[in-house]
């Protein structure tokens, strides 16, 4: 129980105790109502102070979450490890299909038991090693996209087995070029553009279809990719699919020649040049993502500024988010998690996304760069 | 119905419409109509709970509504009218009135929302309790809008 301002009040916070009408003492709401924004907006206007709030008890989907992310964290820890041990061994010993194949159906039962928890993951970037954790979140990314398309588990793990060696090309391209920060020489570009073919080269026993994505994971709907300037159904359908998830994970990375972009400039990115994907995909990668994708700072129409945790299923724009500040700007306490789904909420919306600035000086006042329990 | 509560509706889809690039949205003659009124090919309506009562209906074709949605939507081409259109055009509906009761809460009246509901397909009649709807015809770039509004106070 703690005392709080009317002003600072946010909807879904409980209340602890009677709120009584000023004059008569008779009860204006009850302790235990969850408020909403009219509610907080009455009160106010009976020109009472303060009341008092409680702690919201956790919901089941909170519980679960609790209990899963230190499995997961160390479970996708482990598998970018794991990545890094084959990718750097490649060069004495082939990898084999198998070793991926089992390492992606354990990503696949991640998956499935919670996929925003895993979404969530892919959207931490500690990781000094761009290229393993890239790999395994664009693997990540790619089944999630593949399941919102119907794909049956079997096609799921050759999607998801693709996406995971899908840059191992890179591994023949010497790390000073793809480091580099600055304007790369015709011969750097040539082996740039060239690593899907190395890919190839360097996968031998893989099954032909996984071959073809991971060499035209490069190429562009509208012919504007690499190494072979494919045009639309050219492109193996799940290439164009490791394609995107690629982009975006490409995007929210940080990489030597600029800081990661959020999530919603990702998205941005994507769809100002949407001709370049196969609008299929897109939209089935927006039902994924959803407008506000996890990860996302936004401003409520209301005031507060939250982060978004988890995605609604067919519900883009209504996500589950965390409460970070009120609408006077303090910090809450205990950030509030909202779903914003839920109908009590339907007055609240997303009204925008910070910008990156805004981003930045959140995070700052945040502190270090959250770690993962804080994320969600 | 008092204009005090029909201008927030009016401002807000002004508001929402021009935040989607739409910077000249025209307003038709404002008229009344007697409950039922027939819908147009898509439809969502919100109700208002609180001090105002009632319901506030956004009716468009097919074809603006999938302009509205693929706008919303970050330009996605809206081929069908599948889930992710109709999400958007809820969440249309959403933010209008959901800024409007914003508004609406300045003048003292404390308004909550229930969530949309989508009908599709022509021939749908929408009937009020009470006794009609106010009309808000709009000229919009995506296509025509209307808004049928019915408010009334509620019982203290």
């Amino acid at each position: 129980m703690r005392t709080i301002r009317t002003t600072n009040l946010v909807p879904g916070m409980v209340l602890g105790q009677d709120v009584l009408f000023p004059r008569t003492g008779a009860t204006l709401v009850s302790a235990g109502t969850k408020l909403t924004f009219d509610l907080i907006r009455r009160i106010e206007s009976f020109g009472i102070k303060e009341v008092i709030v409680m702690q919201s008890e956790k919901t089941r989907q909170e519980e679960k979450e609790e209990e899963l992310l230190p499995v997961f964290t160390e479970y996708h820890d482990r598998v970018i490890t794991t990545a890094n041990e084959i990718f750097t061994s490649s060069e004495q010993q082939p990898i084999e299909a198998r070793v991926v194949k089992d390492l992606v159906s354990e990503l696949l039962e991640q998956v499935e038991l919670d996929s925003d928890l895993m979404l969530n993951l892919t959207h931490l970037k500690s990781y000094d090693d761009y290229l393993f954790s890239h790999c395994v979140n664009v693997s990540i990314l790619s089944i999630l996209i593949g399941e919102a398309l119907g794909y049956s588990k079997e096609e799921l793990n050759l999607i998801g087995t693709a996406a995971l060696v899908h840059d191992l090309g890179m591994m023949k391209v010497p790390n000073k070029i793809w480091k580099k920060n600055g304007v790369l020489d015709a011969e750097e570009v040539k082996l740039i553009k060239n690593h899907p073919l190395y890919g190839v080269e360097m996968l031998k026993d893989f099954p032909e279809e996984i071959l073809s994505i991971v060499k035209e994971h490069h190429e562009k709907y509208d012919g504007s990719g690499y190494p072979q300037g494919l045009k639309g159904e050219e492109i193996a359908f799940k290439a164009r699919i490791v394609g995107l998830a690629d982009v975006y994970d490409a995007c929210i990375s940080n990489r030597p020649y600029r800081s990661r972009l959020t999530p919603q400039q990702a998205l941005q990115i994507i769809f100002q040049d949407k001709e370049k994907y196969d609008p299929h995909i897109l939209k089935a990668f927006i039902s994924v993502m959803a407008i506000y994708p996890i990860g996302s700072l936004v401003k409520l129409n209301t005031g507060e500024i939250a982060k978004v945790i988890r995605v609604n299923k067919n519900q883009p724009f209504r996500p589950v988010i965390k409460v970070l500040f009120d609408r006077n700007g303090n910090k809450l306490d205990e950030p509030l998690r909202i779903n914003l789904d839920d109908d009590r909420n339907n007055v609240i919306h997303i009204k925008d996304n910070l910008s990156a600035e805004e981003s930045n000086a959140i995070i700052e006042q945040l502190g270090e760069e959250p770690g993962v329990a804080e994320q969600l | 119905m008092r204009a005090e509560l029909i201008n927030p509706f009016l401002g807000a889809s002004f508001k929402v419409l021009k935040s989607l690039g739409n910077e000249h949205v025209k307003k038709g003659e404002l008229g009344l109509a007697s409950s039922p009124v027939k819908g147009d090919e898509v439809n969502a309506t919100v109700g208002v709970t609180g001090d105002l009562l009632g319901q506030v209906i956004f009716c468009m074709s097919q074809q603006t509504a999938s302009q509205v949605a693929s706008t919303m939507l970050l330009g996605l081409p809206i081929t069908t009218f599948d889930e992710l259109a109709k999400s958007a055009i809820c969440e249309f509906s959403n933010i209008v009135t959901g800024n409007a009761v914003t508004e609406l809460g300045d003048k003292g009246f404390f308004c909550n929302l229930t969530p949309p509901t989508l009908f599709v397909g022509k021939d749908v009649l929408l009937s009020t309790k009470d006794l009609g709807f106010l009309v808000i015809p709009l000229e919009t770039g995506f296509g025509n809008v209307k808004i049928y509004i019915a408010l009334r106070e509620a019982d203290k």
